[in-house]
């Protein structure tokens, strides 16, 4: 294959018409009893079977993925499902891949194939699906630590509960780099977020060219910036600096880049459904783990050891956020034995909902 | 407004906040119409047009994006200068 | 090709989840732009910082969004990696995929790119990791030729996203990849040519349980619901009792108005106290399920925490049908854009705007009146504002 000329380029090229339809992509049977599903089961933690008020069954078989793919090893992927799945293929929203079928026989031959091709099946039900994540070193300017290692370590050590081992409910894991969250990280079970504890460095004589001093001031949530004429560029308060790195989006030459002192911070208690409890912010679990790579040991123990306490304690359905209102925030710091910092009491936008008011607490 | 006059008016005031000013597509659409008097969908289609062939381009910077002169580099690049 | 040592990265291969690593070393074997890709992230390994610039301009002629411009600090160590832009494609509507179809993109891909993709974008989108600006053209003109588009990025509204919805589940209470579908067909230009102050993202979930996170992310978040009774198969409950199910612990008492009773042979529910929450019906699929009138809950506002807090979305339209074309739902869309771009500073969240000139202003402009549903619970404070017509009506 040649690349397009210029010429040929814009005679080919179409504008606004949109993704394809999505009835294009389905498979006949979903078509065929497309609002028609009666009920579901899980057969296994990587497999499930949906019936149809026809009757009709659809088998789906749901399998890991890093997320990032290699198109030579997409194509893998497409090659099983043409040999057992009639030709097509589903994403979930968690990244994971489905592989779709009527035939109940073909469900252990997909999961042999796609184990076989590195992508062990699992993720249903009471216990851990994909990590999501963000870019990471890998592919982001603001990244305060990777995104993709620490996943793979943490998911490395938790994989049975995505496999095989059942948790008191599902519980949904993610991962940011950078405090702007990209994806629902801030709603998660179990979310770790990189964070960064030092003031911004400035380089005067680039803010004079490519910043607008206003808007770099207007971007600081606390006013912790404020003009510098003489330089013709901004000054930083450094006790009122919180390091959520605003300043560094909308004026490159601000930097909060620091290797030594960046790291990650443990979040818990988020969910998004609003079955039994509403959904949920995930809290403060652990202010700062240091960034550890190749694969964060320290990271991957605490992530671990949150799960374990959460599977030994809490009741069945119960997840992470309601058994933790259910016994109390000061009784999970003491079952899972982290300690309880200056860090973990509020003093921005949320501070006064969240002391106490009662005298009700347990020791 | 003959369409060509109006697109230099266009041109003239994205090139006055030029270094100045990052402007939306809705500051344009205001401010040209307010000093032209051509209606707000006027000015937005005669700005359009002119996105289309790279007299003007949509940028992006600090979180948000905005409408520009395009840089040369931009205009090499789309092949629209040589 | 240069061949780089990577001890670090190594270590990422070893374990059962699938490896990141091994991805990118795969794409590796055939693109410079991947094998340099590696080389970077192993010196970020090694240093423990990120060699990314911030994105440049760049993009496909006309459109303003699609294409985030990615360049490496480092461009004479990791000549590859220079320019490595980001170009969002368009997903269909439940990431459903005909193999050959997805084919196609992979083949352009490897042509044109690196080789390295996520599947998929957290806003919903294909990503092709790593493309240089000379090839941005003739990609587009290639994918767009054969029925694809780019989705959205910057102040633009962003591709619109569901869970699979009726396809394959039976809770979905709204055709959610439909509605998905139609209004990203509806709003193309609106994906393509940043108009507003900044982003906007409508994620579509078929029910309460929100597959897609739509009420942590979404400025919109339409959810599936419904206004009838729960039907009860009582010989099915029989079935779970039998199989083991302890009905009153995990159905009965975890029921959270406490609307469902259990006397070990009947299951029944005040359906006038059911909130519909959906842990009855999720952990009971074959015996309970929604009957009546079908639509949707409207929130608005959610976000992620930059920059004074994240947000989750709130009730504004507790109920409405969404049949169709949605002409109802796309007028109201519309009213919140107008009120929105009228009202927001740069950079500001349909969210945030709401806090900052308060709910009545954005109601009124909507034309949405105000209802209970809305509130957890009416104000504390004594300190309320009245305007003219308050008085006038005699409200």
């Amino acid at each position: 294959m040649a690349w397009l000329t210029d010429q040929e380029a814009k005679a080919k090229r179409k504008t606004d018409i949109g993704p394809p339809h999505y009835s294009k992509m389905l498979p006949p049977v979903i078509t065929k009893n497309y609002g028609k599903w009666k009920y579901h089961e899980e057969l296994t933690p990587g497999s499930m079977v949906h019936v149809a008020e026809s009757g009709d069954k659809i088998y789906t078989v749901r399998v890991a993925s890093p997320r990032i793919l290699a198109t030579a090893n997409i194509r893998a992927m497409l090659d099983i499902a043409d040999k057992y799945c009639d030709g097509y293929i589903r994403w979930t929203t968690r990244n994971n891949v489905e592989f779709m079928t009527s035939k109940e026989e073909n469900v252990p031959l997909i999961k042999k194939a796609a184990e076989a091709a590195g992508y062990p099946a699992g993720g249903i039900g009471a216990g851990l699906s994909n990590m999501v994540h963000t870019q990471g070193w890998v592919h982001c300017h603001g990244a305060a630590s990777d995104a993709s290692g620490l996943v793979k370590a943490i998911m490395d050590e938790v994989f049975p509960y995505f496999n095989e081992k059942r948790l008191p409910a599902k519980t949904r894991l993610a991962l940011a780099c950078c405090v702007n969250m990209c994806g629902a990280v801030h709603c998660s079970d179990i979310a770790v977020v990189a964070i960064h504890r030092k003031v911004p460095t400035i380089d005067h004589d680039s803010v004079k060219n490519l910043c607008e001093i206003p808007t770099t001031v207007g971007a600081c949530p606390t006013r912790a910036i404020s003009p510098d004429p003489a330089k013709k560029s901004v000054k930083i308060n450094a006790d009122k600096c919180m390091y959520c790195g605003n300043c560094f989006t909308v004026c490159p030459p601000i930097n909060i880049h620091n290797p030594e002192q960046d790291g990650v911070a443990i979040v818990v208690g988020g969910k998004v459904g609003s079955l039994r409890t509403g959904p949920k912010f995930s809290k403060l679990a652990i202010p700062y783990i240091k960034n550890n790579p190749p694969r964060w040991p320290e990271v991957v123990s605490a992530v671990k050891s949150i799960i374990d306490t959460y599977a030994k304690d809490a009741r069945k359905h119960e997840r992470v956020g309601e058994w933790v209102e259910r016994i109390g925030w000061e009784s999970f710091f003491k079952k899972t034995g982290i300690e309880f910092t200056y860090q973990h009491i509020d003093d921005f936008t949320f501070a006064r909902d969240t002391f106490r008011t009662s005298a009700a607490f347990k020791w | 407004m003959e369409a060509e006059e109006l697109k230099n008016k266009i041109y003239d005031f994205v090139l006055a906040a030029k270094g100045k000013k990052k402007l939306k597509e809705k500051d344009i659409i205001k401010g040209v119409s307010a000093d032209t008097g051509e209606a707000a969908d006027v000015v937005k289609k005669a700005m359009r047009e002119m996105i289309d062939i790279g007299r003007l381009m949509y940028s992006y910077g600090g979180g948000s994006s905005s409408v520009e002169i395009p840089s040369e580099e931009y205009l090499r690049e789309k092949g629209l200068i040589k | 090709m240069k061949k780089y040592e990577t001890p670090l990265l190594d270590e990422l291969e070893k374990g059962p989840w699938p490896s990141f690593v091994k991805e990118i070393k795969t794409a590796a074997t055939k693109s410079e732009m991947a094998n340099d890709e590696l080389g970077q992230l192993e010196k970020s390994y090694r240093d423990k910082r990120g060699y990314w610039k911030h994105g440049g301009i760049v993009g496909v002629l006309g459109y303003g969004g699609g294409v985030i411009g990615r360049y490496s600090s480092l461009p004479e160590e990791f000549p590859g990696v220079a320019h490595f832009h980001t170009v969002r494609i368009n997903q269909p509507s439940g990431m459903y995929y005909k193999t050959d179809s997805l084919r196609t993109i992979l083949d352009l891909w490897d042509e044109y790119g690196s080789g390295l993709t996520n599947m998929h974008g957290s806003t919903g989108d294909m990503v092709l990791l790593g493309c240089r600006t000379e090839a941005l053209e003739p990609l587009f003109a290639e994918v767009s030729s054969r029925g694809w588009d780019l989705g959205g990025s910057g102040s633009a509204l962003r591709t619109p996203a569901c869970c699979l919805g009726q396809s394959r589940c039976e809770w979905a209470n709204i055709d959610t990849m439909d509605i998905c579908n139609e209004l990203t067909q509806t709003y193309q230009d609106y994906v393509h040519r940043p108009a507003w102050p900044y982003k906007f993202k409508f994620k579509i979930a078929g029910c309460a349980i929100d597959c897609v996170a739509s009420i942590a992310r979404a400025d919109c978040s339409v959810i599936g619901t419904w206004k009838g009774k729960i039907a009860v198969d009582q010989d099915v409950v029989k079935d779970y009792a039998k199989a083991g199910m302890n009905i009153t612990e995990e159905i009965v008492n975890m029921c959270p108005t406490g609307c469902m009773s259990y006397d070990g042979k009947e299951l029944k529910i005040d359906d006038t106290n059911c909130s519909r929450c959906m842990h009855c019906i999720s952990k009971m699929t074959k015996a309970l399920r929604p009957t009546g009138e079908k639509g949707a809950s409207i929130l608005i506002g959610s976000k992620a925490p930059i920059v004074v807090g994240s947000l989750l979305s709130w009730v504004v339209v507790p109920f409405i049908k969404m049949e169709p074309p949605y002409t109802e739902f796309k007028a109201l869309v519309e009213k919140m854009w107008d009120w929105w771009d009228d009202n927001a500073k740069p950079r500001e969240r349909i969210g945030e705007v709401i806090e900052m000139k308060g709910m009545r202003s954005f109601l009124e402009a909507i034309g949405v009146p105000p209802q209970p549903q809305q509130v957890f619970e009416p104000r504390k404070d004594p300190f309320f504002f009245w305007k003219e017509e308050d008085l006038n009506g005699n409200k």
